[in-house]
Parts: C-alpha cells; structure tokens; sequence
C-alpha cells in the first residue's frame, strides 16, 4: 500500500518490420502521423450499431432507396479518401432524422396521415397439432416412469433371489445337471452316459425340498462356522447313492523294489482339498459325486482289461489295485481309493504330491474321455441304415477291395491298461536315457558330449540328438548320433546312417556311446591331421592285435610327417583310453646288431616310443595331438 | 496284397481231387504251408427283356478280400468293374426285377491255400452249379504290384511247379496292362474269364 510504484507504458520503439533485406538489414514501417492514426481510428467505428436502434422507427418504404444509394456511393468512393464512409455514415444518418423530423410533422397535423396501431394477426393454432405435441410430452415423460419401475423391479428380484427359493435352485439345477420327474419325486443323473460312457453303474440322484428344521439344527452343529451358514443353505437338496458318496482318487505309483519313483493322483476336482462335509452346496456335491463315479469307471475299466490282457508277466488285481509289470524290476500300481466316511482322516499323504508326475495323470483322463468320445462320435459320413461302430477305415475296406491282412489289423485296438502301461514305459526308457548320457557327460570330459531333447514327442516317443565334439576342435570333427526313445526299445542312427536297435537295459547305451567316444577320437586325429598337412597312412577300426576289450575293439591310425622322417601311431581302446608312440626315419640312433649289420637298413624306421600323453601339454587329446604334431614337423 | 496269376492246370486222366493231392504234394515239397482254404464264387445275372439291349452282370466274391463284393457289368461294348461293400449282394436281391439270376450257372473255385515265402498259391476245384469242371491254380508274388515287373519270376515258379502247362507269355487280360498297378479287380477279371471258358465247355475240359 504504501509503496505505489509508477509504471510507465509506452509502445516499443521499434517499428514494424517491413522487410528483411538479403544482407540482413531491416527496413521498418515508418510511424503513422498523427492525421493516419486518426483516420485509422475512425475507421473502426461501427456506425451499423447506431442505425440499427434508429431503423425500427422509420417507414420501411422509403429507406431501402436512399441505402442502397449510399452504399453504391461508398462502394465507388471509399478507395478515394479516407473519411470518405465516415462522412456518408454522418450524411445517411443525418438523412434519416430530416424525414422523422418531416414525418412527425405531418403526423402531428393530424390532416394527412394518422397513426394507427395496428392489429398483430393471432396465431393459428391447429388442435390435431396441440394432441401430437402433448402425446409425445406425455410418452417421454411416461418412459422415465417405466425405466424407474423396470428398475425397481429389478431391485425386488435380486432381494427375492438371494432368499433361497426352492423353485428357483431347481432351476438352476436343471441348467447343469440332466433331471426328469417320475410321480412325486424328481429324480437327476449324474452319470456320464450321455457323453458316451457304456459304465453299468446308474448315476441317480434325488432332489427333494429341504426342511426348514434342518436349518435350525445346523447353526448349532458349527458355531464358528455360522457367519457362513446363511450363505450354504439351500432350500434344495441332493441325495446321492451311498456308493457314490464321499472321496475318491485313482493313484498311479511307478514302485521299483518297492521304493516310489514317482506317483500319481487321478482326481477330477482338481488340486483343491476335497471334502465330504454333509453340508456343502448342492453343486459341489453332486461335482464329487460325479468324479467317484468317474474314478470307478476309470478303475472299472482298468480292472476288466488288467485281467483279459495276455502279459508275459500276467497283471494282478487285488482289491483296489492293479498291479503291472512296465520293465523288468518295475511295477506300475493303480490303485482306486474312495472313502465315505472319512472327513477326518487325514486324506493323501503328502510327500508324494513331489512326484506327481501331471502328464501321467493327463493321459488317464485323456485315454477315458477318447473312449467316450469314441462311443458317441461316430465317424462321418455313414449311411443311415448301415451298422454304427465300425471305424471308417472299416468302411472304406469293401469299396477299397482290403485283403484279409488288412482287415485283420483294423480289428485290434488298444485297451486302456496297455496304453498306460507303455506311456509308463517309455516315460522309464525316456529317464534311463537321460541319466545315462547325463551320467556320460559328466564322466567324459575329454570329448564334449551334448545332447538335445526335442521339444515335440509324442507319449511314447522322443528323440534325442547327440553330438560328441572336441572342444575347440568342433569344427574339424564332429560325430552326431540320434537316438529314437520307444515304450521298450532304442533305436540309434549312427554317424554313417546306420541304426542299432537296442533293449531297455541302460548298458548297452552306455556301450554304444563310449564306442563312438572312442570312434570318435580316432576319426578326429585323423581329420586333424589331414589339416596339418600329416598323411594318414593306415587305419583300422577293429584292430586284431593287443589284450581282448571287454566291449568293442581298439582301433587304430598311423600318421606320417609331411615329409615322412616321423611316424606316430595312436591307439584306442573304450576301456583303457589312447596310447600314442611316435617313430623316427630315419632311425636316430643305429647300432649294427648281428641281424642288422649294415647302415643302409637304418632307413627302415626305428622302434616307437610312447608318449606319456598325461604329463603332455594341451587342454584335451585333439590338442595334444596338434602340439605333438606341430612340434614333429619343425623338427624336420 | 501283389501281382496274382491264374493259370488253368489240365486234369489229363486224374480225377480232380487226385490232381489237387497230386499238386499238394509238389508244392509241399518246395517247403510251403498250407494256410485254411479259400473261395472264388460268381454268379451271374443278366438284363430282363424291357430294360433294352442285353446286358449281364456277373457278381463275385473272393475270400481274400472278405469285406468286398466284386461286380463286373457286361454291357456287350465294354466292362465295367466295380468293388462295392458287402451290402451289394443284398442290394442285387432288390434289383430282382431288372437283374434275373441265371439258373445253373454259380460257378465257384475252391481248394487249399497255400504260402511259401512270399508267393502265395491256391489249388483251386472249379465248379459249375456243383459239377466238377477242372483246376485253377492262382500264384500270387506279393511284394510287387506291377505286373511287368515280376512276371518273369513269376512264371519260373510257375513252372516249377505245374510244369510245361505254363506259357511263356502272360495271359491275355495283363498282357495289355503288364506296366500298370495291379488291383484286385483283375483278380476277379482273370477269374471271369476262366469261369466263362468253363461254363461254355460241354464237360470237362482237359
């Protein structure tokens, strides 16, 4: 308040710019004079404002003229002089008064003219138009009264139905769950029959109304457990067949010696803690209903096929548990359990939930569901009055003119049992193989050993490729091998395209991959050689000579020095490993013997040494070789 | 299924099933086995009067291929063969009206069959309507299906076994298709054709 501060405002000294010329210099606008900014301003009033409160009072009959004369007039003159529109403004206007002044004159005489108010025309209102307008006022109105009660009743409805109505439980009901009503009961079907299951068992189940004093009993049954009870009470309720009560689950146990490898639970509720609770909701009731009737077809199923099967080691059922041989020394054991009673017990025991091997417990569900989709999913197009069952192949066998060999192939299938017995098997081969080229690998540093799993297989196939390399060396020498991991049997595409089949025993992998370990140093030296200019001058891969191998043969290789003074022979056996001694030609030394007497004879090569290869230098064999190579050579 | 050749074998003055033991015994000898029987049948049925020109259809089975029935429409221009489901034979009964059986004239070959390696031979006892007629001996070389392919090997077996009856050339039916793939249909061609020679011999042919 008490500093006021002057501030001054005045335009920028600077004029306009009017032009930039190319050497950067700027030619401004010279400053308006005081008579252009004057008329500059002039211009800007707008004397249209003014005439129009004037014009409502003149005589609409005259003044068009004398406008329309004006702004002929302006139009022609306003590029001539500045003031020019606001002198013809002024003159118009000035115009305007001089006949009101004239007009009023004469009127007020009396004599020659009159004023008169004159009688505004009433406006014709149509009455049809009057009933339309009020409809439509009234129906829009009548519309927002409607949306209110639609969704007041809404409102109602949702407070009805979370009271619990036996009507309308029941028709939910009979949205997810086949029902038919015989005399005064309604009766349902839980079975899988209508999926295409051909199980004897019926799957009935009965729907009655529940009594109002079985709410009363249950909030003092469970006190803690009341907040919930409003909630779980349904005015309906289910009675499943006491077969069909409580819990059960198929158990799929891989037992060698009787020690688990790996199990399995079958259960089509999923991972969730089942439970038999009297009390539970209609659907969750009838869902475990469902799955005991499941897992007891499952087993059902099993069972019969366990018993009709012809096994070389006959399967055995006792009980609840069928058990099968997969390989030798390793059952397969499924085993149904199903409790009725039992919501206290303690339900599966927990340590096996870590070898639950999800795969095997997909293929039994899916190996079911096939069996129902079969029975209902008839293979298209069949004539209408043809026999249903057969598979279209069988069909197409009398168009197609199919011999008795044929026809004799189509009529077998798998059962259930066998196709879960080879997955298992396979799943075994597939974790031998494993372990024993991971065993390999670990052992055998000297050649790298990779193998590759593929990502696509099958449930009883897989393949594995492997490639044996010297590190640093893969590029001169490389041996891959592939090998086919079936339900009992491997089958190995060697280097060379030819393919060993092999049996389920471990050791013959084993064997076969140290022979190509040891084919596979033999063949790498000589490779090697060949790029250091060495020549290969003999090669055998079963060599006669030397102890007796426990598996396979030694082979061996003779290199010669470019220009063979030296001579190195490598030899290699699967068990005792390389043996490399080198030779001089020239023989170094000479010393006439009684036999040799002569020193011409010394050109014949002399006695081989050995080479301690383990006190050599070099990261692996291949290295060595080239260092025992190069060195020879610059010998020379 | 292969390259199957049917070759007439002449009874000279043997009794049928002496011929059969006697070619049993041949053919055994070479080391094969005897694997259950087997059965040609044809039956003939031919165009009634209202139908316009004549035409037969002669309808056959062979045990080989169990599920199929074999028909072969003889319009007097051309043949045309056909490989239907079993259902046809009951599909003829319906066409009785157009279709008529010709009476006496079921012809059927029937006899033990036999493998050895991978030829398959059958002796077969050529019937019509139940009178003895002569032998047929079908030699079938399995692992191939063109006929100009295996029929030098073919016939040597066949030599081997009948004897001198066997020509050198194939028969007239595959000689025009020796390139072609052989189906079973020209099984049941070659059958027709010999079945129609025996129907027309007064008795029996030698």
């Amino acid at each position: 308040m008490a500093y006021s501060v002057n501030i001054s405002v005045e335009a920028p000294i600077e004029n306009q710019i009017q032009e930039i010329t190319y050497d950067g210099q700027e030619i401004y606008q010279s400053p308006l004079t005081v008579s252009e900014s004057l008329a500059k301003y002039a211009q800007k009033i707008d004397f249209s404002k003014t005439a129009d409160i004037v014009e409502p009072k003149k005589e609409p009959g005259d003044i068009p003229d004398d406008k329309s004369d004006t702004d002929s007039k302006d139009s022609i003159q306003s590029s001539l002089w500045p003031w020019d529109t606001v002198r013809n403004k002024l003159h118009s206007a000035l115009q305007e008064v001089c006949v009101l002044a004239d007009v009023l004159a004469i009127a007020k005489e009396k004599r020659y003219m009159v004023l008169d108010p004159v009688p505004q025309e009433p406006v014709e209102t149509k009455s049809i138009v009057q009933i339309y307008a009020r409809k439509k006022a009234l129906a829009g109105a009548a519309s927002v009264l409607l949306t209110g009660v639609e969704r007041l009743k809404t409102s109602q409805n949702e407070v009805v139905r979370n009271k619990t109505d036996f009507h309308f439980e029941l028709l939910r009901l009979r949205q997810n769950w086949r029902l038919k009503k015989a005399s005064n009961s309604i009766i349902g079907d839980l079975s899988y029959r209508t999926a295409g299951s051909k199980f004897t068992q019926t799957g009935m189940f009965e729907v009655t109304k529940a009594e109002d004093d079985d709410k009363t009993n249950s909030p003092p049954n469970s006190p803690s457990a009341s907040g919930s009870t409003p909630k779980n009470s349904s005015a309906l309720r289910v009675t499943v067949p006491s077969e069909l009560q409580g819990v059960a689950y198929i158990e799929v146990l891989c037992q060698k010696d009787q020690e688990d490898l790996c199990s399995a639970n079958i259960n089509l509720l999923g991972s969730g803690p089942p439970t038999s609770n009297p009390d539970v909701h209609w659907q969750q009731k009838l869902e475990a209903a469902q799955n005991v009737l499941f897992c007891k077809e499952l087993f059902n199923q099993l069972a019969k096929e366990a018993v009709q099967l012809q096994a070389p080691i006959p399967h055995m059922v006792v009980g609840n548990q069928i058990m099968a041989t997969v390989l030798p020394g390793i059952q397969l054991i499924i085993g149904l359990c199903h409790s009725t009673t039992g919501d206290k017990k303690p339900p599966v025991p927990a340590p096996s939930k870590s070898d639950h091997d999800h795969v095997l417990e997909h293929s039994l569900h899916q190996l079911l569901r096939e069996v129902h989709h079969k029975n209902t999913h008839h293979p298209f197009p069949h004539p209408s009055t043809g026999p249903l069952g057969p598979s279209k192949k069988r069909y197409l066998a009398g168009p197609m003119a199919a011999d008795r060999y044929e026809l004799l192939e189509m009529t077998k299938s798998e059962t259930l049992l066998e196709q879960i017995i080879k997955q298992a098997q396979h799943f075994f081969m597939r974790m031998r193989t494993e372990y024993v080229l991971d065993t390999i690998a670990k052992e055998v540093k000297d050649p790298l050993i990779t193998s590759h799993w593929n990502t696509l297989n099958s449930p009883t196939q897989s393949c594995v490729k492997i490639n044996i390399s010297t590190h640093g060396y893969d590029a001169v020498f490389r041996t891959p091998l592939v090998i086919h991991v079936g339900e009992k049997s491997l089958k190995c595409i060697c280097r060379v395209g030819k393919v060993m089949h092999m049996s389920y025993e471990p050791q013959e992998l084993r064997d076969l991959i140290f022979c190509h370990i040891n084919q596979h140093q033999i063949l790498a030296v000589q490779a090697l050689a060949k790029t250091m200019g060495w020549q290969f001058l003999a090669n055998s891969s079963h060599l006669g000579l030397g102890s007796v191998e426990p598996l396979g043969n030694a082979s061996s290789c003779m290199l010669a020095s470019p220009n063979g003074d030296r001579l190195i022979a490598v030899r290699c056996e699967p068990q005792a490993g390389v043996q490399v001694s080198v030779a001089h030609s020239p023989r170094s030394d000479f010393f006439p013997s009684r036999l040799v007497t002569e020193r011409k004879w010394e050109h014949l090569g002399g006695q081989f040494r050995d080479v301690r290869l383990e006190k050599m230098e070099g990261r692996n064999f291949l290295h060595k070789m080239e260092l025992l190579m190069a060195s020879l050579t610059s010998n020379s | 299924m292969g390259v199957t050749i049917l070759q007439q074998f002449p009874i000279e003055n043997r009794t049928g099933p002496a011929t059969i033991e006697l070619l049993t015994k041949r053919i055994s000898a070479l080391g094969a086995v005897q694997q259950g029987h087997f059965l040609v049948d044809c039956e003939t049925y031919s165009s009634v009067a209202n139908l316009g020109p004549p035409r037969t259809v002669h309808v056959l089975h062979n045990s080989e291929q169990p599920a199929s029935c074999f028909s072969i429409l003889d319009t007097g221009t051309k043949t045309i063969p056909l490989a239907a489901d079993g259902l046809f034979d009951l599909l003829m009964l319906k066409m009785n009206y157009f279709y008529q059986a010709k009476k006496q004239t079921k012809a059927e070959s029937k006899g033990p069959r036999f493998e050895i390696g991978d030829f398959c031979v059958k002796l077969g006892t050529v019937t019509v309507s139940q009178n003895f007629k002569g032998i047929l001996v079908e030699v079938e070389y399995r692992p191939c299906v063109v006929p100009g392919m295996c029929w030098e090997l073919i016939r040597e077996f066949m030599q081997g076994v009948l004897g001198s009856s066997v020509q050198s050339n194939p028969p007239p039916y595959l000689a025009t298709r020796m390139q072609e793939n052989y189906t079973p249909i020209d099984t049941i061609h070659q059958y027709l054709e010999h079945f129609t020679m025996f129907r027309k011999s007064p008795g029996m042919r030698t």
